[in-house]
Parts: structure tokens; C-alpha cells; sequence
């Protein structure tokens, strides 16, 4: 029981690990198919404010 | 087959433009993007008489044609393009018959284009009610051009304009307003420059900051005619444009619109003039923070109480009832409490945007905006910049999240980027401890010191997220231009269904877009405080169990113990001589050496808790950057809590709880134990006036809470503007700790 327990924590940290640094350091387009648009977000003119 | 004409529908935004539209094109209508852009194009094509047909194209809403987005942009860009295949043989303008004068801003700029432009004034059924009487035929001839009084919502008007569409080619294309009268020196050298371009429309060109992306701007060939000025001269030139279209305007306004102002007494009327005048405007938006802030904190302290106690109560029941082991911790210490973290400030967000919305429906938003943009404005920022600077206070996540109102990039930005300065909820758990430890409870003028203090700390905040905005707005050269033109809505009742919506989808967007990530450093955080590689962290029971075999608990475990025995006595004795309790002398012992046991088994878990923490990786990682912090006298173990505080600022005091073995977080038994502490170099009390004001100034500056992190990157969707943050005010609160130390100690 105690093996089995050590098991799913090692898969739950390595989870959250893995889904900070793919949110963090790893660039958008390896998760996403949708290309990015040409005016970035963060300009007047980028539409989504 | 006779030729289709094309029409574009131009006009301020709540003007009614898309009403006009779907009376004109009833069904043959299609919406789709405009090539490469998100912005909406919507067109269809209307019968007219005579056999003619229209193609009909609504253009995005646009104040003017100084353009600041790319939805006005395309608008403009339409009307300069003559090669564009949508380039307009006609433009008709959409004015409301109450926002006249502003409406007719963007119809002479249309007109000056030499573009054949009719003019509609919609809503003309609020005519009568508003007490406005208008002199068409004066108007028409003043304008130059032919005028359609429209009624979208009475389907009034309609066929007058679609005759006037087809006689298109009758339509005077004479300007209104000559624009060269403002330069004529600038404007000469202009027409010698360019001799086959019209002049107000290379002028617009000139002027726009905003590219036009299918309009390429050629190098011009031989420019020694032409006399080229700075931007500030031509943003004056503009402003003197601006002036001239207005005198135009007034002046034609004066003979031919007249508002009966008995008759236009409406309630709008009345409130505006209180809740925009120069002292009440203020003193009414004082008392209505002040009442939502109250009832933030009232309202949302039973809810949050709740959540805070089920997760407690949940995180006990799970290590009572599951089998113990790694993951029974990892549920009740990691993931419970991580989830716990995000879930106990969903009253505090939920609570806010529902006030925010509650203003915002009910037309009051605008109007607070306009009254403080003239107070903002001076350091970079924009009158709504104050909802999410005082949202701020309650919590950073949501105020961040509230600049999306903020239409301008350069002033949303700078709002985001200062808003964590604002003393928000998670920093007074640390501040009421470090000031209960280290600011004496004396008096000044009747207030304590230790109010002063607190209260000093808000200001700071305040005045730093306002130095800041000033400094950022020098600093950053993100091109962009504010033409502050407000809509001033009608006051309405809000719709339950309009602020449910809201509520639901801002909570919604904290709980699944900050919350993960919250979550997930949650776990990281208790995997790494409850695991080490060292032979100490291994070995944390025996090394402890033979230290206290040795040397016995700690002096401070041993100091409680003794404490809460002689409490047990007294009050033990108490209940014997008031005859509650009958106990022989042998049960007395018995209970007593009970609950003795209790207290010294208690105190040896939690020596053996803080010597894993001690040695556990972050706890090595604390011993790693105590060079760092030694300097603003901070030791290994505020160092941990430093780095764990990074998830969110509050969870400094719980750290500190943990590492000195306190076992409650009630705060006179933290206050207690941290006052114990001892500097082992200076051998002096650790929290002294000089450590204390300085982890005081560093929480007040510091950006300690990875969750504002993750929201700023996510509105601004990149991480250079949370890193730009996060390195400069953790530099800003490192030396300023630094400093306040090295002069204090």
C-alpha cells in the first residue's frame, strides 16, 4: 500500500512538473496547432482588449 | 443589368449603425473577417429604387478618423484606399439625434474626403421626449449634403434614405471644413510635394500612428519641397483641426438644433449633474468604495471562514479515514490546502465583480471614469485605471483582470504592471505579525503607533503604484494616442442576467486559469518540504529522539509545556474547590501526567517536523540563499518562507509557523515564539526594529505572489511584461530592505 501510494505521488508531482514547465518554459506551439496571429497581443490594435 | 453601388455605413459606436444595417439588407446579409484580421466584417447587399442595387457594408464603429485600433483602422483605411474593392461611391454617416454634435466630427472628416456622404439622425422618435426640435432643410444646406431623419425602432426613414442612396451622384462632394487655414505654410509645401494627392487625405495619412496594413506608405522620391514636422508639432496641428471642426460644428448647431431644456429634464439629466460635479462627483465615488470595500471584506469573511474551515475539516477527515502514507499527505496537506487556496477567494472575486458589474450596468462606471481621468491622467494612467488600483487592495488577480475596460495598451498596461504595488488582503497576515513584533504599542496624537504604521504601509503601496505609473510612462515607448471620448449611457437596471453572467465567467476564469497553476506549485511546494536527500532528513526521528534524550525539548517546547500544565492545574483546582469536579489526588496526578504526555509527544513531533523542514529541499534551498538574505538580517528559516511565500504572500506566517514548531497558527503563539528567536551571529532577537522594517518593505514592494504572475502573462499574453514585474520589484524591495536595515540595525 505504501509503494502504491508513493507511485501516485510520484506521477501526481511529476504531472504538475511537467504541466508548469509546459506552461512556464517550453513555447506555445509545441501544444497548440493554431497559428499565431500576426498582431501579438500586448498592441492597441491586437483586438482582444 | 444595372450597376451595383457600394455603400459603407460609418458612424460612432451605439449610434444604432447595425440597426440601419439589417433595415437596409433585411436577410442578404453575411458576416465574416476581414482578410488576415479578427475584426468582423459584415456586408449585404439592398434594393434601392429605380432598379439600383447596393452593396452595403457596416463598418466598425469609430469616434473619428484619428484612428487608435485596428477596428478603426480598417474603417479608415476603406475610405482612403480609392483602389480597395470596397472603396465606397457613397459613405453614409449614422448619428444619434442626441450625440449630434460629436457625430458630426466624423461626418465633416468624411466629407472633407470628397467622398458623397449622406447624413442619418437615428433615434428621432427620442426627439419630443429629449425636448430637441431640428431644422432639417437649414442643416442640409449648412452640411451640404442631404439628411436622413431615421427611426430604427419605429422603422421610420428608412425609404427616404434608400432614394437618397440612389441619387448618390446628386450629392455635393464640396468640403466642409478647410483644414489647410491651420498650417498654411506646412500645407502648401505639402500640395507643392505631392500636386495629384488630395490634401486632407495625405494629411490623415500623415498623422496616423496606427499602420494601415493593406495601405503601403512608398518613400517619397524628391521630398526637398516638402518641410516634414515633429510629432508634437503635428499632434498640435491635429488639436487645432479639432478646434476648427468644432467651431464649424457649434456654429451650425447654434441655428439649426434646439434642445427645450424644461422639456429635456429627465432623470439622466438630473444625476449627471450630481454624480459628475466637481466636489459631489468625488464625495458620492468616496462613499460608494468605501461601502463596497466594507462590504467585501463583511460579506466575504463568512463564506471565506466557511471554505477555510470545510478544507480544514476535509484535510483532517482524509488523514483520519485514508490509510496513512505519502499520498494521504500529499491529499491533506498538498493538494487540499492548494485547492483550498484558490477556492477561499472566490467570495472576495465574486464579490467584486459583482459590484463592478452593479456599477457597470447601471451607467455609473462611465461616469466615475470620466470624473477621474483628470486626476489620473497626469501619471500615465487613465481614469479607469481607479477601479482596478482600489480592487487592488482586496486582491491583486482580480483587479489585474479588471483592466480589461481599459481600451488604451500603453495605460492598461501600466495599470497592470503597478497594481501589485497596492497593499492587497494576502500581505496583512505578514504585516499585522512583524508590526505586533517590532513597532512598540505607544501613541501619537491618540493613534498608535502600530495603526500608523499599518496605515503608512498602504500609502507606500499607493504612492509606489503611482511613482511607478509616472516612471513607466516616461519609460515606455509604446506608440499609442488617447482621445478621450466617453459614451455616456443611460442609466439603467441592471440585468440580473447581464451580472450573473459576469460574475459566473470572471470567477470562472480565476478559479480555471490561476487555480492549476496555484494547484500544481502547491504540490512542487509540499512534495519539496516533505522530502530530503540528505542522511539527516533520513534520519530526522532517531538525530531528534537522541538530541531530546540528551539535551531534552527545546527550551522554547519546554517553556509551553510548563505553561500549559500550570493552566491545566489552575483551572483543574479551580473546578475541584467550586465542587464541579470531585477528583481524589491519585485521579489528578493521573490527568495531569496525561495530558503531560500529550504536550511532550506533541512537541516531539514538531521537532522532528522542523528538523525535516530544516533539511528537506527546501529547506536546503533556504540554507542556499541565506547569504542572500543575511544582509537584511533575515536567517535560513525567514529565507524559506520567503522562497514558499513566493506561491502567495500569506502563506509567510504559515511557513514560520511550521518551521518554529509552533503547531498553531494562532498569532500571539507565532508572535511569541518568532520574539524568541535569536540572531546567531548578533545574538540578539532575530525580529528586531531593523529586521522587521525591513521584511516590512520587502513584502510591501515585493511581487511575492506567483498566482498575479500567471494573470499578468495571461492578460498580456507574454511573459516579458510578469518577468519585466517580478525582476524589478524584487530588485526595488531588496535594496530598499537592504538599506532600511544597514541604517536601522
Amino acid at each position: 500500500m505504501e509503494l502504491f501510494q508513493q507511485i501516485v505521488v510520484y506521477i501526481i508531482v511529476g504531472l504538475a512538473l511537467v504541466y508548469l514547465v509546459g506552461k512556464f518554459l517550453l513555447p506555445r506551439s509545441l501544444f497548440s496547432s493554431k497559428k499565431r496571429p500576426k498582431k501579438v497581443c500586448g498592441e492597441d490594435d491586437c483586438g482582444c482588449h | 443589368m444595372s450597376k451595383q453601388i457600394n455603400v459603407a455605413l460609418i458612424g460612432n459606436p451605439n449610434t444604432g449603425k447595425t440597426s440601419v444595417f439589417n433595415q437596409l439588407t433585411g436577410l442578404n446579409q453575411k458576416v465574416g473577417n476581414y482578410p488576415g484580421i479578427t475584426v468582423e466584417k459584415k456586408e449585404g447587399i439592398c434594393k434601392l429604387p429605380r432598379g439600383v442595387k447596393a452593396h452595403i457594408l457596416d463598418l466598425p464603429g469609430t469616434y473619428s478618423l484619428n484612428t487608435t485600433s485596428l477596428d478603426e483602422s480598417v474603417a479608415v483605411e476603406l475610405l482612403l484606399n480609392k483602389n480597395a474593392k470596397d472603396h465606397p461611391d457613397v459613405a453614409i454617416v449614422i448619428s444619434d439625434v442626441e450625440n449630434l454634435k460629436r457625430n458630426l466630427f466624423l461626418f465633416t472628416q468624411i466629407k472633407d474626403l470628397k467622398i458623397p456622404t449622406i447624413l442619418v439622425i437615428n433615434m428621432a422618435d427620442r426627439m419630443s421626449r429629449k425636448g430637441i426640435t431640428l431644422d432639417i432643410d437649414l442643416l442640409e444646406k449648412k452640411l451640404d449634403t442631404k439628411i436622413a431623419l431615421v427611426s430604427t425602432r419605429k422603422k421610420v426613414g428608412i425609404d427616404r434614405l434608400k432614394e437618397l442612396i440612389a441619387d448618390y451622384k446628386n450629392l455635393s462632394v464640396a468640403p466642409n471644413v478647410d483644414t489647410t487655414v491651420i498650417a498654411p505654410e506646412y500645407f502648401k509645401s505639402l500640395r507643392e510635394t505631392f500636386p495629384n494627392e488630395d490634401l486632407y487625405k495625405l494629411w490623415l495619412v500623415i498623422t496616423q500612428d496606427v499602420n494601415f496594413m493593406p495601405l503601403e506608405k512608398n518613400l517619397v522620391k524628391d521630398s526637398s519641397s516638402f518641410n516634414t514636422k515633429s510629432k508634437s508639432e503635428l499632434k498640435r496641428l491635429q488639436q487645432k483641426e479639432t478646434i476648427k471642426r468644432y467651431q464649424f460644428i457649434n456654429s451650425i448647431l447654434k441655428e439649426t438644433y434646439k434642445v427645450d431644456i424644461n422639456a429635456a429634464k429627465g432623470l439622466k439629466a438630473t444625476l449627471d449633474k450630481i454624480l459628475t460635479h466637481k466636489i459631489f462627483g468625488y464625495l458620492i465615488f468616496f462613499v460608494i468604495l468605501l461601502t463596497i470595500f466594507q462590504a467585501i471584506y463583511d460579506w466575504s469573511s463568512i463564506p471565506m471562514d466557511f471554505i477555510d474551515e470545510t478544507f480544514a475539516s476535509a484535510s483532517e477527515w482524509v488523514k483520519t479515514t485514508l490509510p496513512p502514507g505519502m499520498l494521504t499527505n500529499l491529499i491533506a496537506e498538498g493538494i487540499l490546502s492548494g485547492i483550498g487556496g484558490i477556492v477561499i477567494f472566490i467570495p472576495q472575486i465574486a464579490f467584486l465583480f459583482l459590484f463592478i458589474s452593479l456599477l457597470e450596468e447601471s451607467g455609473y462606471m462611465s461616469r466615475v471614469v470620466f470624473l477621474m481621468d483628470r486626476v489620473m491622467r497626469p501619471f500615465g494612467l487613465s481614469g479607469k485605471s481607479v477601479v482596478p488600483l482600489i480592487s487592488g487592495t482586496a486582491c491583486a488577480i482580480p483587479a489585474v483582470m479588471a483592466t480589461r475596460t481599459i481600451e488604451n495598451w500603453k495605460e492598461r498596461l501600466i495599470t497592470i504592471l503597478v497594481t501589485p504595488f497596492t497593499t492587497c488582503s494576502a500581505r496583512l497576515p505578514v504585516y499585522l505579525i512583524i508590526i505586533a513584533l517590532v513597532i512598540p504599542e505607544g501613541r501619537f496624537f491618540g493613534l498608535g503607533y502600530q495603526a500608523l504604521t499599518l496605515m503608512l504601509l498602504y500609502l507606500i503601496g499607493f504612492g509606489a503604484a503611482i511613482i511607478s505609473a509616472m516612471v513607466l510612462n516616461k519609460v515606455l515607448t509604446i506608440k499609442t494616442r488617447t482621445f478621450f471620448v466617453m459614451e455616456m449611457p443611460n442609466y439603467k437596471l441592471p440585468l440580473i442576467k447581464n451580472v450573473t453572467y459576469t460574475v459566473w465567467e470572471k470567477t470562472k476564469s480565476f478559479v480555471l486559469g490561476a487555480g492549476k497553476i496555484i494547484l500544481a506549485i502547491s504540490i512542487i511546494l509540499w512534495f519539496l518540504g516533505s522530502n530530503g536527500f540528505t542522511d539527516k532528513y533520513v534520519n530526522a526521528e532517531s538525530i531528534v529522539e537522541n538530541r531530546i534524550e540528551k539535551e531534552g525539548l527545546s527550551s522554547y517546547n519546554q517553556e509551553s509545556i510548563a505553561y500549559n500544565l500550570s493552566i491545566y492545574q489552575e483551572s483543574l483546582n479551580d473546578s475541584i474547590a467550586k465542587n464541579v469536579y470531585h477528583l481524589a489526588p491519585e485521579q489528578l496526578i493521573d490527568s495531569t501526567n496525561q495530558l503531560k504526555q500529550t504536550l511532550l509527544d506533541k512537541a516531539k513531533n514538531q521537532e522532528i517536523a522542523s528538523y525535516k523542514l530544516e533539511n528537506s529541499y527546501i529547506g536546503n534551498m533556504g540554507k542556499a540563499i541565506e547569504p542572500l538574505v543575511k544582509p537584511l538580517g533575515y536567517d535560513w528559516k525567514i529565507g524559506i518562507a520567503l522562497i514558499t511565500s513566493f506561491a502567495a504572500r500569506e502563506v509567510f506566517v504559515s511557513t514560520l509557523a511550521t518551521i518554529y514548531s509552533v503547531g498553531s497558527d494562532e498569532e500571539d503563539t507565532i508572535k511569541n515564539r518568532m520574539a524568541a528567536e535569536v540572531n546567531a551571529d548578533t545574538k540578539k532577537p532575530l525580529f528586531n526594529l531593523a529586521s522587521g522594517i525591513s521584511l516590512l518593505l520587502f513584502y510591501a514592494f515585493a511581487m511575492q505572489c506567483m498566482s498575479t504572475l500567471a494573470i499578468v502573462k495571461r492578460e498580456t499574453n507574454s511573459w516579458r511584461w510578469p518577468l519585466a514585474q517580478l525582476v524589478f520589484m524584487s530588485l526595488f524591495a531588496y535594496i530598499v530592505a537592504l538599506v532600511a536595515y544597514q541604517i536601522l540595525k
